[in-house]
């Protein structure tokens, strides 16, 4: 156990390393980082006030005390710290002007207590702020630091923060600023030179052993509260000192264990802005320790590089019919009415077909070359339904708009309403209606999205093209094929917090016909140690602690699964999806969606019957089998906020109901959390005594700035136990669903002209 | 001695499936029938190219520019302009691809380069860019038939795309000043133009200044020279007038 030691800060930089790298990754494509505001740039500016600095908690304040600060809006931030032998890696989201979010992870090393020498625990924390600040008035925001968990930094505290300008350091530069806090804090905020307990004393000391994940609501700011206070000043844009006083006396770090000693109450630090998005500190804390900070901090609506899609071609304009009647002639559609009756017509019948076909041809070829791939199209004298695919865009906005440069470019000068209809794996998602005249008349005009809007009808698609469609030529059967890295990373062993598996990934997708699908997906482990993990200790069916099991071969045959969907009608969408589900579990899946285009309500329920795989995840299962399912609601709640509730029975057979909520933007980003709350006691479920998370979607163009459609994912539960697991099946039908419809495509609307 | 050789055989097999992966792994690759032809390649193999890219591009920018010479320009056909965008110091040529009328007051031309960025003039007044990231989606200036360049000042709004896929309205609230007389020499030619400047002033949280100049002749309907803001992404860009066509 000794040998762990040494190795403890490289180990808590390398989980830092992991969780910031997705953030960190835009730092390298980031050239043109523009450092605050230069002197003397007056041009008008969208770009928020630069955001204040962090603690060592993560959250916006001194070194080890908070102040009254808010982030930006939806400002995202990383931070690592460490002095004495305590690491802390905070993640932070701003998820509304006046509350942010937490997530830490960190590592106490000398703990030499309870069995542990080094310590590592998780937390959350949340803040909220009271009043903002004014031109006299200070800002004015409460927090609850580690507020469930087994509370190792449990402290709550009000702090204040008023901030003054101070005189430029040289001309020509930018005035400073100085910012002063006070506040009050209680639980481990208040232990030093604690001046008495206002609002009882019946708070429980921190008791290591308690396997944690209730909310503590009953000791929030009870117990012993102490003053605290400090000033930053931030001489000019890069540079900027702190100075503080502490309310926290480590009692349990210097009395009971001997983490450190703390010989004075004040602490000291400089901080370095490196880049518009990284910071950098340096701290002598507590009379004894020196200590680092890292912070990095993003926004999802600030890309580093903006996204840009190449410039479409102008939109084809026609001749007007007064100039050139004969061009609009609606002939080339065959003859219509009576007249189709005659001799003449069986001819001209013919000519039509040939034409329509010639057409088809056409769009096919200048779709493809815009990304976007023919599904099928129906063509009258004065109207055409395109179904297409969008293969190349995040945003189905844009697709809209190249679709509709394409009918303008390529049909008869008759066909006046355009009809789009955006498909994917066989579900027609939505059907945009313009008219052709109107493309022609807005694309140069003052406010040409919202005059565009206006004119745009969206709505329900039908199930199946209209009769007499065309298909693409030699679309289906369509397969394709990518061989990459994969990364699977295993978080918070107490024995190594971050463990890594990585290899290269195959995957094939085979499309037989329209929304029919054979897709599978090999892994081929290159180096990992997931393998060397803990063996489950929970008493529930292992239906997901056995990773450490399910990690012991190199080759694996990840998902190999046939899907089917399709649209029985009306606003409802169907999905049976049989095979290797996923790592862990194969069988059959079935789900029902209705999700009306223009509603923000969507319902849906799925029912599976799966087994449990073999460990070494080729074709065999295990004896374990369940009946899991669920039913769900789906609600926009405004301002790209996402509710999802899910009702029903769980992997390990427990029922209960799952909470999400999602924080969404239009660029693709998505970050959020969910708890599920089942039948499982808290003592049979193990440590977190429930299931919960938080999860983000980063898409790649945010940080690439060029079209394409792919993100990452990830998620990270503070504990992985049995109860309150949802299977994986590929393919779920609302995100599939969501982005094509109304408020997607209105929330994204100006990108038509893209 | 046999298993000795037969080790070293597996080792080196072994060193040369790691090196294979590796590759594989820097690289990532696809393929596939219809829309695989559509398909992106893998996600790192594309952050691998963009980082590349995003290192040639700031090389790119200190590059010199080529010395332009009017004979040299005498040869080319069609319209072209010069444009510099300040804030990143890149320039490009872009040809006039498109010159019509709509409902609005005013000629539109729509400029292009060949890598696909589209400036769009609504009588010399930059009203739209393409292909730049956080582009002017559309704009309203004072236009008036037959006035080349700013008709008069007042309200201008800008509608600008922000990193977020919304569009921001910024609105300008612009006094015109005719500065005189101004010949202006492009390449060897000197054009007799007039200099106006419009000066602006943000309404709303976005706050701060925007002054664009403009050099125009009003006989020929030519905007020879102009340095126009373009949102607070893009940032300033100055123009120029090479060739008429």
């Amino acid at each position: 156990m000794t040998e762990r030691d040494p190795a403890i800060s490289a180990r808590t930089a390398l989980a830092a390393l992991g969780l910031a790298l997705a953030l960190a990754l835009p730092l390298p494509l980031a050239a043109e980082d523009i450092l605050l505001s230069a002197p003397g740039s007056q041009e008008p500016s969208f770009d928020p006030a630069p955001p204040p600095s962090l603690n060592f908690y993560g959250s916006p304040g001194l070194i080890d005390m908070p102040s009254a600060e808010m982030l930006p809006d939806a400002q995202f931030t990383t931070a690592f710290s460490s002095f004495g032998g305590q690491g802390r890696l905070t993640t932070t989201f701003q998820a509304l002007p006046w509350l942010s979010a937490s997530f830490r992870y960190n590592g106490i090393r000398d703990w030499n207590y309870g069995g542990f020498d080094t310590y590592y625990d998780r937390g959350f924390d949340v803040r909220v702020r009271l009043l903002s600040e004014g031109r006299y008035r200070p800002a004015v925001a409460v927090g609850l630091q580690d507020f469930v968990g087994t509370g190792i930094y449990a402290g709550e505290y009000i702090v204040a923060t008023k901030g003054f300008d101070t005189p430029a350091l040289s001309p020509g530069r930018l005035p400073g600023r100085l910012k002063l806090s006070a506040g009050v804090g209680w639980g481990r905020l208040g232990t030093n030179n604690s001046f008495g307990a206002p609002f009882g004393n019946d708070r429980p000391a921190y008791d290591p052993e308690s396997t944690g994940g209730k909310v503590a609501y009953d000791q929030w700011f009870r117990g012993p509260a102490a003053f605290f206070g400090g000033l930053e000043w931030q001489a000019d844009e890069r540079w900027s000192v702190k100075a503080e006083y502490s309310s926290d006396a480590y009692n349990f770090e210097t009395g009971v264990t001997s983490v450190f000693e703390r010989k004075s109450d004040f602490n000291f630090g400089v901080e370095w802005q490196a880049s518009e998005s990284t910071r950098l500190g340096a701290y002598y804390l507590y009379g004894s320790r020196f200590g680092l900070a890292a912070n990095i901090q993003v926004n999802p609506s600030r890309p580093p590089n903006r996204i840009a899609a190449p410039a479409p071609q102008p939109v084809a304009v026609r001749v007007p019919k007064v100039d050139n009647p004969l061009s609009w002639s609606e002939d080339w559609a065959g003859p219509a009415g009576a007249a189709a009756a005659s001799q003449a017509a069986g001819q001209g019948a013919g000519q039509a077909a040939a034409n329509r076909q010639l057409l088809r041809d056409l769009l096919q070829t200048r779709l493809s070359e815009q990304g976007l791939e023919l599904e099928s199209i129906s063509l009258s004298a004065d109207r055409a339904e395109l179904r297409y695919r969008n293969t190349r865009y995040s945003s189905n906005a844009i697709a809209v708009g190249r679709a509709a440069r394409v009918l303008a470019a390529t049909l008869p000068n008759s066909v006046e309403t355009f009809r789009l209809v955006p498909v994917r794996r066989g579900l027609a998602l939505s059907a945009v209606t313009l008219r052709r005249s109107d493309l022609e008349a807005l694309e140069f005009a003052p406010d040409a999205s919202r005059a565009l809007y206006a004119v745009t009808a969206i709505g329900e698609a039908a199930p199946l093209p209209p009769a007499g469609a065309l298909g693409p030529v030699g679309s289906y059967p369509s397969y394709r094929w990518s061989l990459g890295p994969y990364f699977d990373p295993s978080y918070f062993d107490p024995d190594r917090p971050f463990r890594l598996d990585f290899g290269l990934s195959l995957s094939m997708t085979y499309e037989f016909a329209p929304g029919w699908l054979v897709s599978g997906n090999i892994r081929q482990r290159i180096a990992g140690n997931v393998k060397d993990g803990r063996p489950s200790n929970s008493v529930l069916p292992h239906v997901r602690t056995d990773q450490t099991a399910y990690a012991q071969e190199d080759t694996v045959l990840n998902r190999l699964y046939m899907a089917r969907q399709w649209r029985p009608g009306g606003a409802l969408y169907a999905r049976v999806t049989g095979g290797y589900l996923e790592k862990m579990f194969g069988g059959v899946s079935a789900e029902l969606l209705w999700k009306p285009v223009n509603s923000r309500l969507g319902l849906g329920v799925e029912a599976n019957y799966v087994r449990q795989r073999d460990f070494d995840q080729r074709f065999g299962f295990q004896d374990y089998s369940v009946f899991t399912g669920h039913a769900s609601a789906y609600l926009e709640l405004g301002n790209g906020y996402l509710a999802e509730i899910d009702a029903g029975r769980y992997l390990a057979g427990d029922v209960g109901a799952t909470v999400s909520l999602d924080r969404t933007f239009s660029n693709g980003w998505s970050v959020g959390g969910w708890f599920t709350v089942t039948d499982v006691s808290a003592e049979d479920f193990g440590e977190g005594s429930f299931d919960k998370g938080i999860r983000f979607t980063i898409p790649v163009n945010w940080f690439l700035g060029k079209p394409t459609q792919q993100a990452i994912n990830f998620g990270i539960r503070p504990t992985q136990r049995d109860g309150g697991q949802r299977l994986n099946v590929p393919g779920r039908l609302y995100e599939q669903v969501r982005d094509s419809h109304a408020k997607a495509l209105s929330d994204q609307w100006p990108r038509i002209w893209e | 001695m046999a298993e000795d050789l037969g080790m070293n055989g597996n080792r080196l097999m072994t060193r040369a499936a790691g090196a294979l992966a590796l590759l594989a792994l820097l690289a990532g690759c696809n393929g596939g029938s219809g829309s695989g032809v559509n398909a992106a390649p893998p996600l790192y193999a594309q952050i691998a190219q963009a980082t590349r890219a995003s290192i040639a591009k700031n090389r790119m920018h200190r590059a010199e520019r080529p010395p332009l010479t009017r004979k040299m320009l005498d040869e080319i056909e069609g319209s072209y302009i010069e444009v510099t965008l300040e804030r990143p110091d890149i320039f490009a040529y872009l040809s006039a691809a498109l010159v019509r009328r709509d409902g609005t007051p005013g000629e539109v031309v729509q400029w292009r380069t060949e890598d696909e960025v589209t400036l769009t003039m609504r009588n010399g007044m930059l009203i739209a860019t393409r292909g730049l990231g956080g582009d002017l989606v559309s704009a309203d200036v004072a236009v008036a038939e037959g006035v080349t360049g700013p008709a008069s000042g007042g309200e201008k709004v800008m509608y600008v795309r922000t990193g977020d896929l919304e569009e921001r309205r910024l609105v300008l609230s612009c006094d015109l000043a005719d500065l005189g007389p101004a010949p202006v020499e492009i390449v060897e030619l000197t054009h007799p133009a007039r200099h106006l400047r419009e000066s602006c002033t943000a309404e709303g949280a976005a706050g701060g200044r925007v002054v664009n100049d403009y050099w125009v002749d009003s006989r020929s309907g030519i905007v020879w020279q102009s340095r126009q803001w373009a949102g607070p992404h893009i940032g300033y860009m100055r123009i120029r007038r090479l060739t008429t066509g």
